[in-house]
């Protein structure tokens, strides 16, 4: 079974995913397009998240290592950001983090991650739109009546499509806050 | 300033404690969990990322290889560090006693 879904926000992914495993499912893949592959199992299995920026292959294979040995199996994971995909079978230690210490510093990691992708689409928002605004087509606020709206209706996709950066900004800004306020209530 | 790791949190103990012998990282979370009877037991995250973290401050290092597992050991500043905490630690157990003298601390 493949699901097509879209997520700027690690922990709603990863509730969305283990309400898919509850259903007695288990994902044996996942694509950076936001394609997920599930395939059918009588057994429960739990899923979680991590988030670890660039990992040099000995780093990455000491990484991996210790997680196997605890029993969960890594999935791999869309090649562009750093979240981790770890699943295994339910049991009396379905959490990857135990103590407070690693969870805040989890929220940290997933701050710089939505930060600096917000940040980068700032930058393209701003490249793009500063010497034209949403909408390219020349003359088009000049334009009179029913031609205007042809012209606008027309043109509107190809803005709502220019507009995708901001849009971009707005979300990952939102899971930067969210991951803020997990880490500071952990720090209280 | 004092050390960002200090005091020692109760993960950071228990690994340091654990590593005066050479273990690899799920050995140490075995060992943790039988020394602290059953009320530790690490979580493969944290663990990765406390050996990381003490192995980046020097306080444990990599010295040697059992199958594809990494073994660890405490080095020279992190027995330091651990008799450090036990001086700390000694002098609260004394204020438990209602001792005043700390001069042994």
């Amino acid at each position: 079974m493949k699901k097509l879904k879209m997520f700027f926000d690690i922990e709603k992914e990863e509730q969305w995913l283990n309400e898919q495993l509850q259903k007695g499912y288990r994902c044996t893949n996942i694509s950076g397009l936001g394609i997920y592959t599930f395939e059918k199992t009588d057994k429960r299995y739990v899923l979680r998240l991590d988030y670890q920026d660039y990992l040099s292959k000995q780093k990455f294979k000491d990484y991996r290592g210790i997680y196997e040995d605890f029993g969960w199996s890594y999935i791999n994971g869309p090649w562009l950001g750093g979240i981790r995909y770890w699943q295994k079978e339910e049991d009396n230690q379905n959490e990857i983090f135990s103590d407070r210490e690693s969870t805040s510093n989890y929220y940290k990691r997933w701050m710089g991650y939505s930060a600096s992708l917000a940040i980068v689409f700032l930058f393209f928002s701003y490249t793009l739109y500063k010497d034209s605004g949403l909408y390219l087509a020349e003359g088009l606020w000049n334009m009179g009546g029913s031609l205007f709206w042809k012209a606008f209706l027309f043109e509107t996709p190809f803005a709502l499509l220019r507009s995708l950066p901001a849009l971009m900004v707005v979300f990952f800004g939102s899971s930067f806050y969210k991951a803020y306020r997990k880490y500071s209530m952990l720090k209280e | 300033m004092k050390h960002k790791l200090l005091p020692l949190s109760e993960t950071m103990h228990y690994i340091l404690l654990a590593l005066r012998e050479p273990l690899h990282g799920y050995a140490v979370m075995q060992k943790i969990e039988e020394i602290s009877n059953g009320t530790v037991i690490l979580a493969a995250g944290t663990l990765y990322g406390a050996i990381e973290n003490l192995n980046k401050h020097g306080w444990i290092e990599p010295v040697g290889e059992s199958g594809r597992r990494k073994v660890y050991m405490i080095t020279e500043e992190g027995s330091a560090i651990l008799k450090m905490e036990q001086n700390r630690l000694l002098h609260i157990l004394s204020l438990y006693k209602g001792s005043e003298s700390n001069e042994e601390a």
